[in-house]
């Protein structure tokens, strides 16, 4: 690769060493602004319906490479031709934001005798949601393959049995059906952004796929905190940076704590580089150590020992806790180098020896 | 959440429910004007909460409780008159509490309460008025002078500092045997002093002196809380005490008749220390009183059987095995025994009581606190040529650092000290009670007494650098307030070790001062080593300065061996083999295979070349 020669001089001082201990070291710089970090969080005031979680329980939801994040976000950027437009953006935001039945409906009445499910609905909601009755008719009929009829602001469902648990259940399902919006998205809300002005919609879940499908939507943009979401679409380096971004973030932004960007994109990787994401502890990557002696002294040292007598194990004594724990020095730093003798070398040295 | 008409309220008698009542206003009052005639116990105390439409009731014990002046139709019921009967003794305190006049309210009852904080602060709707604003602050707190010119939190850690102060915890210290006690040599009644503090006859029991504090850096010695104290007035006496330790024993009975025995124990006793050691017991086997000991030194010579039953014959199988349970004085420790008591306990058995004492001069390290929450540890003691002095021949006993002050916000400290000043040149106590004057007033006050005899009225003095001689260049704020010398002193923390005892299972270094123990190396300074990459320094740290062993192993079948001493051999107990080769392994390492042998799993080391 091409490189200025003062570019190639910044690149080799910048480089790390042979046998650096780079995971302590990371470990440790993680570590210690940890100590400091406060569980009291700032909060803005206003119409923000969805607070992150923010502070020590991110970081550790983070690490712990949690399936479903406490409050998982999906940012939705939008093409550039209605980015800056807020009738459109607003549009946006209501084709995004998920509504249930149960959010629209005044009351719900079921007949026994006769089989049915009458909805009455609340025309506020109704009309704040950019919905009709027959809209809200159309959808359940699709869901649940029933008869509908719409009067005013009335529907009524026909069930086709007079199955008293039938009947229940199927309002139960009802309350809980999505009439609006993409189905697992949560609430959405638009915003503006500081700098470029643009509008964006932020959504209270992780369901990216049915967002990306929607007209409108910047598929290069979309981003969501869900590190397995970001995973599940884009793949494993994608994961990676929003890692790094939303660990970052939690440190920097929120607590006001700044690390090299290097010691997190090396807890990354190692979270990573099996082409899943795994965490960090017993049930990641301490539990898939090479070393017995490792994985026994950091937990379950008795599933450790006899599942290692069982099969026979070998430990490789390759790591640095083994070869503390029997006495070694550790392969690290000044203990990473060895020295060699080259044959030829030693093939003169072997005359001089017997003479002695 | 108002309560509805008609809605019952509630009554519950120390948290259970006893009934309802439809009027709860009636109800509560009829209960207090009860206890206020004497018809109830005053330690009842009845809440009503209109909230919770529940009337609570307590009676049970453990509530804090605090009194207060009743106060009705917007006057007080402490009248001139009562006052004056108080002032002539007729009546008493308790008296007041019988007649009504004061109340014991608790947390809950102080709910319902509306407390003046003076008689010009009632107002119609007053109910209580309080005995004095001081008892806002606790006991503790009020031992302190200005206390209201304090952080809060400065508060906490100078009660705590209270307790730790060395003074005159008994005055028939020298009849106890306390396991530890610690006497000041000089007390004295702190001259800006506070009404709980003589109330409680305080000043009779005092734990501190009053010091000179000039507020001045020297040299960087009072860096960071350290204090500079002045070599001439150690000399004097400042803040020297005496330590006393006492130590027990007992001569047991066991179960067989066998039991222990006061004396100096024979040679062929088990564990015998050697005849050095008990060479300063008397014929008895306890030592006597005014002897100088030193650590090591067997204080109370006791012999035990032994802790097994077989062992109890010897092997002529008639001579009795004996074991020596003597008590020496611990590490690190010297005196003189102060005194020796015999006793019995209620079994019949004999009791000796040893106690030592050791004289504490003030040396470096050992901490200090005034009582405002600013402790310091001594850093220097330098001599009084040194010191810096005022025109006067004024010395400072102490020097303090100004940056103590800024930010931790203790202006009391500097009032403390501006009023000892006053009270010292006019030979008389100065009040600093909580609330009792306003801060301005107290200050000119000190200062207006201070001009009487010449002094600055801010309290501020010209002081000359003792080394140099040199005026400094601004005014040091200079006084006198009331330190204590707390209990934690170097001579009874310091421990070193180089090489010592080690743990018996793991072949570790031992942990802890009593047990002669290093410092450990715990997983973070592990880290610490790792991270730099110092894999010598850490291979020393944790094997060859920790539990290194030597151990054969079995080059064919990888089983630790043994040495065969008569034949001369080292030889593989698995394969039989004698082609073993010696490595250093952590005992602890050989432990764990010795513990997985145990399990029957075999684990075998494999050898590079």
């Amino acid at each position: 690769m091409f490189m200025a020669k003062e570019d190639k001089k910044q690149d080799q001082a910048t480089q790390v060493a042979i046998g650096e201990a780079v995971g302590t070291v990371a470990a440790q710089s993680i570590g210690e602004p940890g100590t400091q970090m406060i569980l009291r969080t700032f909060h803005y005031a206003g119409i923000e319906s969805t607070i992150a979680t923010s502070g020590l329980p991110r970081i550790v939801e983070l690490v712990d490479a949690k399936k479903k994040p406490t409050t998982p976000l999906t940012y939705t950027y939008l093409n550039d031709n209605i980015k800056n437009n807020f009738e459109k953006a607003t549009d946006m935001t209501k084709r995004i934001n998920e509504v249930y039945l149960a959010d629209v409906a005044k009351r719900v009445v079921e007949s026994f005798s006769k089989g049915t499910i009458t909805i009455v609905l609340n025309r506020q909601e109704v009309e704040a949601n950019d919905l009709t009755a027959k809209q809200i008719a159309s959808k359940i009929e699709k869901a649940f393959n029933l008869d509908t009829t719409v009067e005013d602001r009335r529907i009524t469902v026909n069930v086709h049995t007079k199955d008293l648990r039938k009947i229940r259940s199927t309002t139960t399902k009802l309350y809980e059906s999505v009439v609006s919006g993409v189905e697992g998205a949560g609430k959405a809300v638009i915003r503006q952004d500081k700098k470029t002005q643009e509008f964006y919609v932020v959504s209270a879940g992780s369901a990216l796929e049915p967002i990306m499908e929607l007209e409108g939507v910047d598929k290069s943009r979309i981003y969501s905190n869900d590190i397995f979401a970001m995973y599940r679409v884009f793949g494993v380096e994608a994961a990676r940076n929003s890692l790094i971004k939303e660990l970052k973030q939690t440190l920097q932004e929120e607590q006001g704590i700044s690390i090299s960007d290097r010691h997190l994109m090396l807890l990354a990787d190692a979270m990573t580089m099996s082409g899943m994401i795994k965490s960090v502890g017993r049930h990641g990557l301490s539990g898939e150590k090479n070393s017995v002696f490792a994985r026994a002294a950091y937990e379950e040292t008795v599933k450790h020992l006899i599942n290692a007598a069982a099969f026979g194990e070998t430990d490789p004594m390759k790591g640095v806790t083994e070869n503390i724990l029997v006495g070694k020095q550790i392969p690290l730093g000044t203990g990473a180098v060895r020295l060699t003798v080259k044959k030829e070398d030693l093939a003169k040295l072997k005359p001089k020896k017997s003479k002695d | 959440m108002a309560k509805k008409p008609n809605q019952k309220t509630y009554v519950y008698l120390n948290g259970r429910i006893i009934g309802h009542v439809a009027d709860p206003t009636a109800f509560v009052n009829e209960v207090r004007s009860a206890r206020r005639t004497g018809n109830l116990s005053g330690e009842v105390n009845i809440s009503y909460m209109p909230k919770l439409g529940t009337v609570n009731i307590n009676t049970d014990r453990g509530r804090i409780r605090k009194p207060y002046i009743i106060v009705e139709n917007g006057k007080p019921k402490f009248t001139a008159d009562i006052k004056d009967r108080l002032d002539r003794k007729e009546i008493d305190f308790n008296y007041l509490v019988r007649s009504g006049i004061i109340e014991y309210l608790d947390a809950e009852e102080e709910e319902n309460a509306l407390v003046a904080f003076n008689e010009a602060g009632i107002t119609e709707k007053t109910t209580h008025m309080d005995v004095d604003l001081a008892s806002i602050f606790g006991f503790t707190v009020n031992m302190a002078p200005y206390p209201e010119h304090n952080n809060l939190a400065r508060h906490a850690m100078l009660a705590n500092f209270i307790k730790q102060a060395e003074g005159m915890y008994a005055t028939n210290f020298n009849l106890r045997f306390d396991s530890r006690a610690y006497i000041l040599y000089y007390p004295q009644a702190p001259i800006s002093t506070t009404t709980p503090y003589t109330s409680t006859r305080m000043a009779q029991h005092s734990a501190g002196q009053n010091f000179v504090v000039a507020i001045s850096t020297y040299y960087g010695y009072n860096m960071a809380d350290a204090v500079v104290i002045n070599k001439a007035a150690v000399d004097r006496g400042l803040g020297r005490s005496t330590f006393y330790k006492s130590y027990t024993d007992e001569e047991r009975r066991y179960p067989g008749g066998q039991r222990d025995m006061f004396r100096i124990p024979p040679p062929t006793a088990e564990g015998y220390l050697g005849e050095h050691a008990y060479s300063k017991l008397s014929e008895d086997g306890i030592i006597e009183p005014e002897m100088p000991v030193e650590e090591g030194d067997v204080l109370i010579g006791k012999v035990a059987p032994p802790r097994f039953l077989e062992e109890s014959l010897g092997a002529s199988g008639l001579e009795e095995k004996i074991r020596d349970d003597s008590s020496t004085l611990k590490t690190g420790e010297r005196g003189i025994v102060d005194s020796v008591v015999f006793t019995e306990s209620p079994g019949a058995t004999k009791i000796v009581k040893v106690r030592i004492r050791s004289q504490r001069v003030p040396e470096v390290g050992d901490k200090f606190a005034s009582r405002h929450g600013q402790k310091g540890v001594v850093a220097l003691i330098t001599p009084q040529e040194d010191m810096p002095f005022t025109p006067s021949g004024i010395v400072p006993d102490l020097l303090i650092n100004p940056h103590s002050i800024p930010t931790r916000l203790t202006f009391g400290y500097l009032l403390e000290m501006l009023a000892g000043k006053a009270g010292s040149v006019t030979g008389q106590f100065i009040d600093g009670t909580a609330f009792s004057e306003d801060g301005t007033k107290r200050t000119e006050d000190c200062g207006k007494m201070l001009e009487q005899y010449g002094f600055d009225k801010y309290g501020e003095e010209e002081l000359y650098d003792g080394i140099t001689g040199k005026r400094f260049g601004a005014k040091l704020f200079t006084g006198c307030i009331y330190y204590h010398r707390l209990y934690h002193m170097v001579s009874n923390k310091m421990q070193v070790r180089s090489r010592g005892t080690v743990q018996i299972l793991t072949h570790q270094p031992t942990e802890g001062k009593a047990r002669q123990g290093g410092l450990r190396f715990g997983e973070m300074e592990r880290d610490v080593l790792i991270g730099y990459g110092a894999s010598l320094l850490l291979k020393e740290r944790l094997l060859d300065q920790s539990d290194k062993t030597d151990v054969l192993i079995c080059k064919d079948c990888g089983a630790i061996g043994y040495y065969d001493y008569i034949k001369k051999v080292a030889l593989c107990p698995i394969c039989r083999g004698s082609n073993l080769v010696d490595i250093e392994i952590s005992y602890a390492f050989k432990l764990l295979l010795d513990e997985i042998k145990s399990m029957h799993i075999l684990p075998t080391i494999k050898l590079k070349d």
